[in-house]
């Protein structure tokens, strides 16, 4: 049996079970993953990344912007979709806005450099 | 010397109770949504108002060198067109249309190119519009290249913003049709034009319904009670986030919008909090610096000069919002497609990204944006089927509303107006 080899910086394994979800490359799919998510599964996250959130900025200032190892980058990356899970917990309390429809009209074409992704 | 440290006496918010709609001149009875279901009216709109007013349709920033070229579709004159910076450093714009037969020339969204190849039979244009370019010529009757450039679309520039006419000699000029509103916004700084978040939107509902939403804050504290209301209404001192200001400047026209002062993240909203670390402005704000300084100092933007403010939305007949923060401008294009769809494309001009925690505010900023565009959309539709539906042939506005009355107003003497000159009186 081989053991997947960790995806994130040492010290930051207990993210580890987040990346397949929540590792996304634009401002759009981490909107999208966050908006059809369970409210579980989002409130679970944001516990965890928020625990972590300080040493994993303290972490990625280590690099520059867009420079980033790989592992450093995903951890990145989970700090970016951490902003989209605090759009439902501490906004909504629901994964969207209430009463929202789903699939929605609404795509971020163009988000900020870098990972916010163009369409 | 007192033992006591006094806190100094709150700022009590004065809400001006003036009539914003009396003092623009118009009337208070309901209006009719005819306008925003009728099929006849959309015709209308796209021949009298969309194929004679002044359309925004970017930025030249979106031309940042000689040779740039940008093309976007313009659904409501059923055209593809193409803006490009000739050598001479002009902005040209053109029907990106093959004089040959009818192909469209370019299909890239943006590029750099002297040359524009029409890729059926490889014609070929320079980018200020002539054909330089038929291969296998000689075998074309009388052909005379001079005559079958690119067909031109009359275009003018106001403090950065592209315009175009459909008119093959518009009627008035830019300055013109911008009137007092030209003259009153010039000057204004416009900053933070490194980068753009673009978010984007097509459903289903006439375009002036959201171009109504963004028109009034009264429905912030009940359509938006979570994304926009704790920032721009008070529970005690703004409870409908009333604007501080609202004024008609020719067939153009503002609102200020009411800033909440104490605004804080609530204790449970760590990461709001963790990203608005470096934020000094409103919600929808980014930084506060000298170009917020030079802003706030014009006397267009918020010129009650209340310090609760929070945004200046303005409203460029027929469907361009420019909106003012500390933190930066954003643009709204509210584009017609139909009597019952819309295309909406919101940019939100943002600094170049600075710091990992700068990065992260931004996405925070743009994820919130988002979910506002959510509200309103979703919103919007079900709007679209209530009216639709024919229950109701009127609205009711309040006082806080007067700017929709404005554009209905303004609406009907485009539609009316057989003279462009006549509309604009």
């Amino acid at each position: 049996m081989t053991v997947a080899s960790p995806s994130l910086p040492p010290g930051f394994e207990e993210l580890e079970a987040f990346v397949p979800y929540w590792v996304l490359d634009s401002n759009d799919q981490r909107r999208a993953a966050r908006s059809t998510a369970a409210m579980d599964d989002i409130q679970r996250f944001y516990d965890a990344i928020v625990a972590r959130a300080e040493q994993a900025i303290v972490h990625c200032e280590q690099f520059k912007l867009g420079q980033m190892p790989p592992a450093s980058e995903r951890l990145f990356k989970l700090l970016l979709a951490m902003n989209h899970a605090a759009i439902a917990v501490e906004m909504h309390g629901a994964p969207r806005a209430h009463e929202s429809a789903w699939p929605s009209a609404v795509r971020i074409t163009q988000g900020p450099w870098p990972h916010g992704g163009r369409i | 010397m007192s033992a006591v440290i006094e806190k100094p006496a709150a700022r009590k918010h004065v809400i001006d109770e003036r009539s914003f709609t009396h003092a623009a001149g118009l009337a208070t009875g309901p209006v009719s949504v005819e306008p925003y279901r009728s099929p006849a009216f959309f015709e209308l709109e796209r021949e009298r108002v969309f194929k004679r007013a002044w359309l925004c349709i970017g930025r030249v920033e979106q031309l940042p060198q000689i040779n740039s070229y940008f093309t976007k579709d313009i659904e409501i004159w059923k055209a593809s067109v193409l803006v490009t910076r000739d050598k001479h450093d002009r902005i040209r714009a053109f029907h990106n249309v093959c004089s040959h037969r009818g192909n469209l020339v370019v299909n890239q969204t943006c590029g750099v190119a002297e040359r524009l190849v029409c890729r059926y039979h490889n014609w070929q244009y320079r980018n200020d519009g002539e054909l330089i370019g038929v291969p296998d010529q000689k075998h074309f009757f009388d052909l005379d290249k001079k005559t079958c450039g690119l067909t031109p679309i009359s275009c003018d520039v106001w403090e950065g913003f592209i315009f175009l006419n459909h008119q093959s000699k518009p009627e008035v000029s830019l300055a013109e049709f911008l009137g007092p509103f030209g003259t009153r916004y010039a000057g204004v700084p416009y900053f933070n034009l490194d980068e753009t978040i673009v978010i984007q939107a097509d459903f289903k509902a006439n375009w002036k319904l959201i171009a109504d939403a963004f028109a009034e804050p009264y429905h912030v504290p009940s359509l938006h009670p979570a994304t926009l209301a704790p920032g721009f209404a008070h529970p005690e001192e703004n409870r409908y986030a009333r604007p501080l200001s609202a004024m008609a400047h020719g067939i153009h026209r503002h609102f200020s919008a009411y800033g909440n002062p104490d605004y804080l993240p609530a204790p449970t909203s760590k990461v709001e909090a963790l990203v608005y670390v470096q934020d000094t402005g409103g919600v929808l704000s980014g930084d506060a610096s000298d170009n917020a300084a030079a802003l706030t100092a014009h006397p267009a933007i918020n010129p009650t000069k209340d310090p609760c403010w929070s945004a200046d939305v303005t409203w460029i007949f027929p469907n361009f919002n420019i909106d003012y923060s500390t933190g930066g401008f954003w643009t709204h294009e509210f584009w017609p497609v139909a009597h019952d769809r819309t295309h909406w494309t919101l940019k939100i001009y943002i600094p170049k990204t600075m710091s990992i925690r700068h990065r992260l505010q931004l996405e925070h900023y743009a994820c919130r944006w988002a979910e506002v565009v959510l509200e309103d959309v979703t919103n919007c539709e079900r709007i679209q089927r209530g009216l639709e539906s024919g229950a109701k042939d009127t609205m009711i506005l309040q006082d806080a509303e007067m700017l929709i009355r404005h554009s209905l107003h303004v609406l009907d003497k485009w539609v009316k107006a057989d003279r462009v000159a006549d509309a604009l009186r």
